[in-house]
């Protein structure tokens, strides 16, 4: 299914993506264009395959059959060198678990990924520091995961998935492990990302924050999708 | 207990690397605790070990027939209540010159003797067989004598030959030679020999005290001499003992790193279980069922390594030990040189028993554990563990992966601290037994390129001897005509006395080109004119000398001053060395035994040998053959140290890969933001890189350490003091790459692992997680 979206050329396009677990399939031939600055949510119950849907769009797994290109790049055909590159260039992914590295404090987590690119330390943490500011959570740069809320957690993963200025922001369940009020702050959060032109695809049970932060709503039911509808913006 | 079962079957299965580690380095530790226990066992009493077997005479006592009969003798060995052997005629047999004496001497002592067996003193005949008959004559030789020489004569000065039937080995050396007690009477005994074996053999004063008992009321002065086995045990074991602190060290080292390390890994495995204990206590386990799980779990590839390890460590050990022990000088026999059963059961009970020790404590702290805290135990290390560390490294200009690997080793310490003791005694090990290795090949190989030939001055043919056809400067003169011949040197050796002392010194002369020979100087020079003489460090301590003493040199009326100008390397107390002029000053008829010839660089020495022979058939030339028993010993000494090296690297491989195992929602997510494959590997390699670095810091000044105290003491036990050129064995490039040593073994260990993380699938973990 393609929108009507004519604010450019799609920046994601899958085209009967199947995905098979051993005689499991978690997708099943699934046919999907995201086109720039949309913010699209996919919804559907536990183990429809939409989280594999997310992994296939951030290159953390490969389909078994069909292809998924982002940007121009066939993701299934890189090698696991350019699967990684791909990841630190187009993709910023939060989880709904957090995953911030324990040993490391705030800040080194959101450095980190810009360093993993080869940015100087300096350099890193100064962008990082940027993000802690615009994102509320600069008197929390130099905690580690361990003290920080659920929601500060999912700020900071937040930041670290907006350093490298990703192309595609890609959320799974955000608000799954957060409180109502810490849930409300990261909506609102990706919401203003979204306004400001960051594409977002965002996998969730939670129909309120589908409603509140995605412009599609892409329903998923047995690996394949199942309905597709225009969100109004919520007040 | 089936659910105990059931589950610890299922681990055991979902783990199958890490039961396979545990197999791996149990087989290892438990191959290498064999070895080095069977070490320790042999090289602390192997003296001990072959006289008990051979059930040795504590005292050998020698009485005047004249004064006391054979029929007192034997009731008072009885009524002592000790147990004894003879009495034993003996005579003492100067064999005539030119003769054959089968390498035991011009003077051998003989005793009639019926039979080899008897409760003390049980000779081993290892060819032919016993003397019955007169006539006959069985030689006191070790087993590497060749039995060819049976049905062979001995010249005797009086009466006929004895044709040799039979070869014995006799340690306690009671006598070079055995006949039946009908030929004795033949050779004019002078001596009545009784063998005594007491019950308390700890010094040589409960042995004179039980000898006095034993002799107590037989005729005053029968008794001439008596010779304690302790006298024997010190001359005899000396070359065992050269090498036994070097075993004992390398015993003791192998046994630690095998335990440290069988420690290390099971521990380990208990601890990444946590996560795995807390489920199944979610489960209903409880904690009783929970602890046997685990010490199942961990005993099954425990003790099948531990069997396996025992098999594989006997194998490699009698090789070994059959070098190290075998013949007369190390004091066990060649059949006595297996692995002590007691260090088998040791190995069969004790491996397991350390596998459940280790594993016990964990898994009982584990067993404390409510079934949320077990689970958050096995997750991510808590924060605030080293994390100044962490954040320095974040900031230092090293690329990432290289500063978060630096980082991991301190976000478990526990874990750390017993891998990096894991390299340390690795690198110990392999510092230690490398500049061992060192030195013990430069004294195996000290002069052994002075002389490729040597040439006896002599010739045997079915029992007679050939003299040369030249005479003694003719023959010298020939042997260096001969195509190849570089250096010829003559050598013969007179026995003498020193002044003052009661005991016989044996003078060597040389003559020719190279009067050095293959000796090793460690201090002063060597001799360069007449009166001058070269002596071990043995010869003088016994007889309290030093480099540039004089002293007086004797043999029947003549006499010769000497100065000691030189220290060289010999364990013979009764050898010293001078030129030509010096000796034939003491005993002007004396000839060369025999020319030690060098030959140009790239001759064959078999080809000089057989050109010498054809050109006077009364020569016997033999070639240098290789130097097997030092040989053997670096060899062995590699292996060790290749085995204890793969035991720490199989360590530190068990600590990656649970390392790996407890960090892979870390590599997920590190993967997840964009970690290529290669910063994975080059993370978790330089995490145990960093130990395998810190590991060789230490590690190379411990092994420095244990060689200074090791090395000397070797050296000590055979009187030999070791020039400096064979104990500076530490140069900056084998120091480099020791050092390396430590950083390979810990790279080795890491990169399958590494390279395993590299591969993780993000999706699967990451929603295993």
């Amino acid at each position: 299914m393609v929108t009507e979206d004519s604010r450019g050329e799609a920046v994601v396009r899958l085209d009967g993506v199947r995905k098979e677990y051993g005689e499991t399939t978690a997708l099943d031939g699934v046919s999907l264009e995201i086109r720039p600055g949309e913010a699209v949510a996919v919804m559907g119950p536990s183990g429809c395959g939409k989280s594999t849907l997310l992994n296939m769009i951030a290159g953390l797994d490969r389909p078994t059959g069909g292809t998924v290109v982002v940007h121009g790049e066939n993701v299934g055909e890189l090698s696991e060198k350019g699967l990684a590159l791909y990841r630190r260039r187009r993709i910023g992914m939060i989880f709904q678990f957090f995953n911030l590295v324990d040993d490391l404090s705030a800040l080194d987590n959101v450095a980190l990924a810009a360093q993993l690119t080869g940015s100087p330390a300096r350099q890193a943490r100064r962008r990082a520091l940027e993000l802690f500011d615009e994102l509320g959570i600069a008197d929390r740069r130099n905690a580690y995961p361990a003290v920080l809320s659920g929601g500060e957690r999912q700020r900071v993963a937040v930041a670290r998935a907006l350093m490298n200025r990703p192309a595609l922001l890609l959320a799974d369940e955000p608000t799954g492990a957060l409180d109502s009020r810490s849930g409300e702050q990261v909506m609102d959060l990706l919401l203003d990302l979204n306004q400001i032109g960051q594409t977002l695809i965002l996998v969730t049970h939670d129909e309120h924050l589908a409603r509140r932060c995605a412009s599609r709503l892409v329903e998923f039911t047995d690996g394949r999708v199942t309905g597709e509808h225009t969100l109004e913006p919520s007040a | 207990m089936r659910a105990v079962w059931w589950a610890a079957r299922a681990a055991v299965r979902r783990r199958r690397l890490q039961t396979l580690v545990i197999a791996l380095v149990t087989l290892t530790s438990t191959a290498a605790m064999v070895v080095a226990l069977g070490l320790v066992d042999a090289a602390s009493a192997p003296f001990d070990k072959a006289f008990g077997k051979q059930r040795g005479p504590h005292v050998i006592a020698a009485f005047d027939p004249a004064k006391v009969s054979d029929a007192q003798l034997t009731q008072a060995a009885g009524r002592s209540g000790t147990e004894a052997a003879g009495p034993f005629a003996q005579a003492t047999v100067e064999l005539p010159d030119g003769t054959m004496n089968f390498g035991l001497g011009r003077e051998i002592t003989v005793a009639g003797r019926a039979d080899p067996g008897g409760p003390v003193d049980r000779l081993e005949v290892w060819a032919g067989r016993w003397a019955t008959r007169p006539g006959e004559i069985v030689l006191n030789r070790d087993p590497d004598w060749t039995a060819d020489d049976l049905g062979k004569k001995v010249r005797v000065p009086s009466g006929r030959s004895l044709t040799v039937v039979g070869f014995a080995f006799d340690l306690s050396r009671t006598a070079d030679a055995w006949v039946a007690p009908a030929q004795i009477g033949a050779l004019h005994p002078t001596v009545t020999q009784m063998l005594f074996r007491f019950p308390d053999a700890s010094s040589e004063e409960r042995l004179r005290m039980q000898s006095d008992a034993a002799t107590e009321g037989l005729p005053a002065d029968a008794l001439t001499a008596s010779r304690s086995y302790l006298t024997l045990k010190d001359q005899v074991s000396s070359s065992a003992r050269a090498y036994t602190p070097y075993l004992m060290a390398f015993g003791i080292l192998g046994i630690a790193v095998a335990v440290l390390i069988i420690g290390n890994v099971v521990s380990g495995a208990v601890i990444s279980g946590f996560r795995h204990i807390g489920v199944l206590k979610a489960l209903g386990f409880t904690p009783g069922q929970v602890v046997a799980v685990y010490l199942t779990m961990i005993s099954v590839p425990a003790v099948l390594g531990c069997a396996l390890g025992t098999v594989l460590g006997n194998v490699l050990a009698r090789p070994f030990f059959g070098f190290v022990f075998t013949g007369p000088d190390a004091g066990v026999f060649h059949d006595d040189v297996s692995v002590a059963p007691w260090v088998n059961a040791v190995a069969l009970l004790g491996v397991p028993a350390v596998c459940v020790l280790a594993a016990l404590a964990p898994a009982v702290r584990a067993r404390r554990l409510s079934a949320a805290q077990a689970i958050s135990a096995g997750s991510a290390p808590r924060a605030g563990r080293a994390l100044g560390i962490q954040r320095r490294l974040a900031g230092s200009r090293l690329p990432r992966s290289v500063s978060l690997g630096m980082g991991l080793p301190f976000a478990r310490p526990g874990r750390s601290a017993l891998t990096l003791a894991a390299v340390l005694l690795g690198v110990t090990t392999v510092t230690f037994a490398t500049g061992l290795a060192t030195t013990m090949n430069r004294f195996g190989n000290a002069g052994r390129d002075a002389y490729q030939v040597t040439v006896y001055a002599s010739n045997f043919k079915d029992g007679k001897e050939i003299k040369p056809a030249h005479g003694d400067r003719e023959l010298q003169s020939l042997l260096r005509s001969l195509p190849s011949a570089r250096e010829v040197t003559a050598r013969s050796n007179t026995d003498v006395r020193v002044a003052g002392s009661a005991h016989k010194v044996e003078l060597e002369g040389r003559r020719g080109d190279r009067l050095q020979l293959d000796s090793v100087l460690t201090e002063g020079r060597w001799t360069r004119g007449t009166g001058e003489i070269v002596a071990g460090s043995a010869f003088l301590r016994q007889n309290g000398l030093r480099v540039g003493d004089h002293l007086r040199l004797e043999r029947g009326d003549r006499s010769q001053k000497a100065v000691v100008v030189g220290e060289y390397m010999e364990s013979d107390a009764r050898r010293i060395v001078a030129d030509w002029p010096t000796m034939t000053a003491l005993s002007p008829q004396e000839k060369p035994i025999a020319y030690h010839v060098k030959l140009r660089d790239g001759a064959d020495p078999a080809a000089y040998a057989r050109a010498a022979r054809a050109a006077d058939p009364g020569i016997s030339p033999s070639p240098q053959g290789p130097n097997s028993v030092t040989q053997t010993i670096i060899g062995s000494a590699s292996v060790l140290t290749l085995m204890l090296a793969l035991v720490a690297a199989l360590g530190v491989f068990n600590t990656v890969v649970l390392n790996t195992r407890d960090r892979r929602r870390d590599l997920g997510m590190l993967k997840s933001i964009g970690m290529t494959p290669r910063q994975v590997t080059v993370m978790t390699v330089t995490s145990m890189a960093v130990l395998g670095a810190i590991g060789s810091l230490l590690g190379i000044p411990l092994g420095m350490a244990g060689y200074d105290l090791v090395v000397p003491r070797m050296a000590d036990a055979v009187d030999i003091s070791l020039p400096s050129y064979m104990t500076d064995v530490w140069q900056a490039l084998s120091l480099t790459g020791l050092a390396l040593a430590g950083v390979a073994i810990a790279v080795l260990g890491a990169y399958v692992p590494a390279r395993r993380a590299a591969r993780l699938t993000i999706a699967e973990v990451l929603h295993n997680e």
